[in-house]
């Protein structure tokens, strides 16, 4: 009990000086006062009410363009990242495409088996980066 | 590189912020309301910037950018945000290496990290950064590797970036000198390495950690910036803490810093001893049918010019002035001197250059003309820099990295 009281003070004195903690509100009107030469935006910006700075990100994948290897494109490639790495690319010959698949395989780690990257090497050729996919870039 | 501290200044020189704050108030004026700014000007004229035809998105905390990737973002900055001479933060180019980036940070839990090759390993949190050392500030570029990319000749994979994956900041912090002071670097010392909140995938993806050689990240110029133009950092470019590391490739300037690491060996992580690799040459150039061998980590920018108006493919008048502009930039030697061409390179007239803001900033140059006949025009831009270095008419490497081409913009003279 006494232990918590002491933790709870340190907290309140910790919250204080620092601007963190319970009374991180208190503390964001003392240091406005205490920082005047600083552009009230700034300090306000960087003492907002709750710690807690987040954002969500928007879910705006390009549509993985139909071809023949599509589903082992979109099983093993687009686990990692969306189908706009391949929609805005310029034209590229099977001998590039082919060293790309073979750089996630041995970079990466990519979970692609032998098989499966004959197949997505056929998709990326097919498809043919921004030209034949619908791509909206260039 | 040799740093000085010539290109910072203390956060409380306030002449220097209002001379930038006001000039880019006029030029977001500018930008916004040409036709009040600019009323003799013919508005269907100015109307003719070309829409730029790629697509564009917004994502938090962001105005409407050029979406180059999605999962992780990789969003560009439209040119004409380039006639600012501050980029805003809110227009500043995005890219992420891998799809874990992150999406909440608590300002109050938050630690800094250092340790490795120290006396004493030091857990900062931002209150601590802000309160224990002393604040440095520096306009500088934020130029991705890979801008423009998409401009190189045979094209390269990658993001296909135009000119927009750079940006100018005034970023403030503390000095990285500072905080390894404090814990104390041992004898020894080879590499400082730094990682971010970011995280790839899969777990066979190696983590996004950069590293710097001791001398570099013990030069004064390197900072921990927890502001961008008097804000917090956006989520999308770092917040809380970022590496700024002027003149050198964004690559370095790591995002959400959470990591520093003194090393006592060199550090041979995949992201500096596999990728962003150039040819061991000043301009990291090579050519497609005979690749380099010889490979060395990106490093320092490459002297560049580039125009911001016109823009590809704009409608100028025929006889009536057009004011040209651009920016010019290198690694920090500074901008000595940039020139025009009107006839493919036969001739070269010199730009006037505006003040220089910090030898790490964009410079803005400017040229008169007056289009003397109707039809499609080629304008040309070179740079030199104070150590005499220029820009090439051939320059290709298989990253598309570096990019130091004299560039060129097409017009239409109606």
């Amino acid at each position: 009990m006494k232990k918590e009281i002491l933790v709870c003070l340190f907290m309140t004195v910790l919250a204080a000086t620092s601007g963190c903690g319970l009374r991180g509100s208190e503390a964001v009107r003392n240091e406005e006062m205490e920082g005047m030469t600083m552009p009230r935006s700034s300090v306000r910006a960087s003492r907002p009410s709750s710690p807690i700075r987040s954002i969500s990100l928007p879910h705006d994948e390009a549509f993985a363009p139909p071809g023949p290897g599509r589903a082992a494109f979109v099983t093993d490639c687009v686990v990692c990242h969306s189908p706009r790495y391949i929609t805005d690319q310029p034209s590229f010959s099977r001998t590039v495409w082919k060293g790309i698949v073979q750089k996630m395989m041995d970079a990466y780690g990519a979970h692609v088996t032998t098989a499966d990257a004959e197949e997505i090497v056929n998709y990326l050729v097919a498809t043919d980066g921004a030209h034949r996919a619908g791509g909206e870039d260039e | 590189m040799t740093p000085t501290a010539n290109g910072q200044e203390s956060t409380t020189n306030d002449s220097c912020v209002a001379a930038v704050t006001r000039r880019g108030i006029l030029r977001v004026a500018a930008a916004l309301a040409p036709g009040i700014l600019l009323g003799q000007q013919n508005s269907s004229v100015l109307a003719r910037r070309p829409a730029d035809p790629r697509r564009m998105v917004r994502f938090p905390e962001k105005r409407e950018l050029v979406l180059q990737t999605d999962r992780p973002p990789q969003l560009e900055t439209p040119l004409h945000y380039f006639r600012q001479d501050l980029t805003p933060n809110d227009a500043f180019f995005v890219r992420w290496h891998l799809a874990g980036i992150p999406t909440q940070v608590d300002r109050c839990s938050f630690r800094l990290q250092i340790d490795g090759h120290v006396q004493r390993s030091l857990s900062l949190s931002l209150d601590d950064l802000r309160q224990r050392f002393p604040p440095a500030s520096v306009i500088a570029i934020a130029q991705c590797s890979g801008n423009s990319r998409s401009l190189f000749k045979p094209r390269v994979a990658g993001a296909q970036w135009r000119h927009g994956a750079m940006g100018n900041a005034r970023w403030t912090g503390v000095r990285l000198r500072d905080l390894l002071e404090a814990a104390g670097i041992r004898a020894g010392a080879v590499d400082v390495s730094f990682d971010g909140l970011d995280e790839p995938p899969l777990n066979s993806i190696p983590d996004l950690v950069k590293s710097l050689a001791v001398d570099h990240a013990r030069s004064p110029d390197v900072l921990i910036a927890y502001e961008m133009n008097g804000e917090p950092l956006p989520m999308l470019n770092g917040f809380p803490l970022r590496l700024v590391v002027p003149g050198w490739y964004a690559t370095y300037w790591v995002k959400a810093l959470c990591h520093i690491t003194v090393l006592d060996r060199a550090f041979d992580g995949y992201w500096m001893a596999k990728a962003y690799r150039i040819p061991n040459n000043a301009k990291g150039a090579e050519i497609p049918d005979h690749l380099a061998t010889d490979t060395v980590p990106i490093n320092r920018f490459t002297v560049r010019s580039i125009f911001v108006r016109p823009e590809p493919d704009e409608q100028l008048v025929i006889g009536r002035p057009y004011e040209i502009e651009g920016v010019a930039f290198d690694y920090g030697a500074g901008i000595h001197r940039v020139e025009v061409s009107l006839d493919n390179g036969l001739r070269w007239m010199d730009a006037r250059l505006d003040p220089e803001l910090g030898k790490y900033s964009f410079r803005r140059w400017r040229f008169r003309w007056s289009p003397p006949s109707r039809g499609q025009h080629q304008l040309l831009a070179r740079a030199t820099n104070n150590e005499g270095v220029g820009q090439p008419t051939q320059h290709w490497n298989r990253g598309g990295f570096m990019r130091t081409l004299i560039e060129d913009v097409q017009v239409n003279v109606v």
